[in-house]
C-alpha cells in the first residue's frame, strides 16, 4: 500500500511539473502535428505506389506519428531525474522512508500520462485530417496500450541510463544517437516490402517497429490478431527489460 | 542518553581512500551538536552513514535507537535530512513541496495541513506557501528545505552545512531559526560546519574531525581552555614563501625550550606561539628574536579562539582550504604527510 501511496503522490508532483511548462508540452503537440504535415506532403505522390496499398500516405503515416510521439517524449523521462539527482532532492527524498520504487515508478507513470493525452490528440487530428481507423473505439485502446508498453519501456531505459550516467551531456547524446535510427530501422516511414532486404532483417530486432505494425493494422485494416500478438508479445518483453534495468541502476544507486 | 553512538563507523571509496577512519562518538538526546572541519575533512560523508543515505565500509551506528546497518527503515521515520544542496522542488510551490514529504512520512492529511501552517511560522514563511518556490530567494529556499526535514517532528535532524553559500545576515537568520527549533520542538540538531563562529554560536558541544578522524570533542569552552593562555602571533618582513619558512624555522629554534612557551604552530607565513600570559610574553619574545637577528613585521596578542583550537589540532587554519574543492589525491597527500 504505501509503494502506491508513494508513488501516487510523486506522480501528483511530476505531472504539475510538466503542466506548468506549457511551452515544453505545446512543442511536443506542435511537432508530431508538423510531421503529420510535412511528411504527408513531401511525400504524397508515394500513395500512387503499389506498396502503400491503395491509402494514402497521410493515412499510412499516421500511425507512425503516434508511436513517434511517445518514443520521443519518454526516451526524455531521465532527464527530470537527472535535475533531481543535481539538485539534491533524490538523496534527501532517499533519507525518508519513502519505498525506493516509486521514486522511478512515479516518473515512468508520470511521463506515460502526458504521452497518452498527446497521442490521443494526434489521433484526433489525424481523423479530422481524414485518417480512417478502421477498428474504431476498440482499436484506439489497443493503440493506447501499445504505446503505452513502448514508452513504459523507453522512459524506464531513459531513468536507468540518467541513473549510470549521473550527468546529462551523455544521456542527450545517447538519446539523439539512438532514437532517429531506431524510428528509420523500422516500417514507420515506409511499408515494410518496399524496405532493402538488411533493413526488413533488422527491424524486427526494435521494439519501435513491433508497435508500428500493431498500430498500423488496427489503423488501416483491422484486427490482425497473428500481428497484434506478436507485437504485444514483444512489447510486454521490452518494457519488462525496460523497467528492470531502471529498477537495477536505481538499486545500485541507492547501494 | 545517547541518540547516536558509532562504533568504529568508517568508509573507505574506491581507491583505498578512507573518508572516515574508524570514528567513535555520542551524541546526547536533546543537544546540538556539531562537526568542525574543512572541506574535504569527511563530516558530510558521516552525516550520509548516520542517515543510511550510504553504507559503512565498516563499523556501525545506532542512530535514534537502531543500527543504521540492521534496521535503516526505522533510523529513516525518526531522522530529518537537510543537506547541503536544497533539495526543494523549485516547480513547486512551498505547500506542495511540504505536502509531499508529510505524504512519503505517512502522516494523515489533516496533520499534515496543520503542521505546514505550524512550519511555516516557526521558518518565517508565512504568506508565501502557495508561491512557486523558483520565486524564493535562496535563504527562504533553505528555510523551506529545513521546514520539510521537520514536518514529521524527527526526534534527530542532521543539517549539513545549513548556512553554505548564504549571505551573513542570512546566515544569522538560519541560526536563529536553528536555536529555536532546539528549544521549541526539543529536537537534537547534528550539523556540520567549517565556519567557526558557526560552531562557536550555536553548538552545546563540538567535535573537530579532519582527514577522516576526530581530532578532538568538547564544548567550545572547554576546546578553548585546552589550549592554556594567549596566543601570541608573529609575522615575518618577507613575503617570499621560502623567506617565510626561514623566518618561521628560526623563530621556532629561537624559543624552543624557553619555559613559557608550550607550542608554536606556523600556518600561512605565520607563527602562532602558545604561551601562559601574552602582554608579559611580548617583551622577552621580542629580545629572544632580536639576539637572533630575527626581523618581525607584526605582533598579536590574541584570546585563544575556536580557530586556535582548529589550528593547535590539525596543523591548519580552517579557512585555509575553504572554497577550493578538496580532492581525494589531496586528502592523501596530507595524510601521508601527517606522522602516524
Amino acid at each position: 500500500m504505501n509503494l502506491i501511496a508513494d508513488t501516487w503522490f510523486q506522480v501528483g508532483r511530476h505531472i504539475r511539473t510538466q503542466v506548468r511548462m506549457p511551452v515544453w508540452i505545446m512543442i511536443n503537440l506542435i511537432q508530431p502535428i508538423i510531421w503529420l504535415v510535412l511528411f504527408t506532403q513531401v511525400f504524397k505522390s508515394l500513395s500512387q505506389m503499389p506498396g502503400l496499398g491503395g491509402v494514402s500516405y497521410l493515412q499510412f503515416f499516421a500511425p507512425g506519428v503516434v508511436v513517434m510521439t511517445v518514443m520521443f517524449g519518454s526516451a526524455w523521462s531521465g532527464m527530470g531525474m537527472l535535475q533531481d539527482i543535481d539538485m539534491g532532492i533524490l538523496s534527501k527524498m532517499m533519507a525518508t522512508p519513502v519505498t525506493r520504487v516509486s521514486i522511478i515508478l512515479s516518473r515512468v507513470i508520470a511521463s506515460m500520462a502526458v504521452l497518452l493525452i498527446q497521442a490521443l490528440i494526434i489521433l484526433t487530428i489525424a481523423v479530422i485530417m481524414g485518417v480512417d481507423i478502421a477498428t474504431g473505439v476498440g482499436g484506439v485502446l489497443l493503440t493506447i496500450l501499445l504505446v503505452c508498453l513502448l514508452g513504459l519501456g523507453f522512459a524506464s531505459f531513459s531513468n536507468g541510463l540518467a541513473l549510470l550516467l549521473r550527468r546529462p551531456e551523455p544521456l542527450i547524446g545517447i538519446i539523439n544517437f539512438a532514437a532517429l535510427p531506431m524510428m528509420f530501422l523500422s516500417s514507420t516511414m515506409m511499408p515494410a516490402d518496399m524496405l532493402p532486404g538488411w533493413l526488413d532483417t533488422v527491424r524486427h530486432f526494435n521494439p519501435v517497429d513491433y508497435a508500428v505494425v500493431g498500430v498500423r493494422g488496427l489503423v488501416l485494416e483491422g484486427y490482425i490478431w497473428s500481428d497484434l500478438w506478436r507485437s504485444f508479445a514483444v512489447l510486454v518483453a521490452w518494457a519488462v527489460a525496460g523497467t528492470a534495468f531502471g529498477t537495477l541502476m536505481f538499486r545500485r544507486r541507492a547501494e | 542518553m545517547s541518540i547516536i553512538q558509532t562504533h568504529g563507523l568508517t568508509k573507505v571509496f574506491p581507491g583505498d581512500i578512507r573518508a572516515v577512519d574508524g570514528i567513535d562518538f555520542e551524541v546526547n538526546a536533546g543537544e546540538v551538536f556539531g562537526f568542525l572541519g574543512p572541506n574535504g575533512a569527511g563530516k558530510t560523508t558521516t552525516i550520509k552513514m548516520l542517515n543510511t543515505l550510504i553504507q559503512p565500509t565498516s563499523g556501525t551506528a545506532v542512530v535514534t535507537g537502531f543500527d543504521i546497518r540492521k534496521n535503516p527503515a526505522e533510523v529513516r521515520k525518526r531522522i530529518g535530512y537537510v543537506g547541503q544542496d536544497i533539495g526543494v522542488d523549485e516547480y513547486g510551490t512551498g505547500r506542495e513541496n511540504l505536502a509531499l514529504y508529510g505524504h512519503l512520512y505517512r502522516l494523515d492529511s489533516r496533520t499534515i495541513k496543520e503542521r505546514i501552517r505550524e512550519l511555516f511560522d516557526l521558518v518565517d514563511l508565512a504568506g508565501y506557501e502557495d508561491k512557486i518556490v523558483s520565486t524564493y530567494s535562496g535563504g527562504m529556499r533553505k528555510r523551506l528545505d529545513i521546514a520539510m526535514g521537520l514536518i514529521h517532528r524527527p526526534e534527530l535532524m542532521f543539517l549539513d552545512e545549513p548556512t553554505v553559500g548564504l549571505d551573513p545576515q542570512t546566515r544569522v537568520h538560519i541560526w536563529d531559526y536553528i536555536r529555536d527549533l532546539a528549544k521549541a520542538m526539543g529536537v537534537t540538531i547534528f550539523l556540520t560546519t567549517h565556519y567557526m563562529d558557526e560552531a562557536d554560536q550555536l553548538c552545546d558541544r563540538i567535535g573537530i574531525i579532519d582527514l577522516g578522524k576526530i581530532m578532538t570533542m568538547g564544548t567550545p569552552a572547554e576546546l578553548k581552555q585546552s589550549i592554556h593562555g594567549d596566543v601570541v602571533t608573529l609575522s615575518p618582513c618577507a613575503a617570499k614563501e621560502d623567506e617565510c619558512q626561514e623566518f618561521i624555522r628560526r623563530t621556532e629554534s629561537a624559543l624552543s625550550g624557553k619555559p613559557f612557551v608550550h607550542g608554536t604552530q606556523a600556518t600561512n607565513g605565520q607563527l602562532a606561539v602558545y604561551v601562559d600570559n601574552g602582554e608579559s610574553a611580548v617583551p622577552s619574545i621580542m629580545r629572544l628574536l632580536s639576539d637572533a637577528g630575527i626581523e618581525v613585521k607584526t605582533i598579536s596578542v590574541s584570546r585563544p579562539s575556536l580557530d586556535d583550537v582548529f589550528l593547535k589540532y590539525t596543523g591548519r587554519t580552517i579557512r585555509a582550504g575553504e572554497g577550493k574543492a578538496t580532492t581525494y589525491a589531496e586528502i592523501q597527500r596530507k595524510r601521508s604527510r601527517r606522522p602516524q
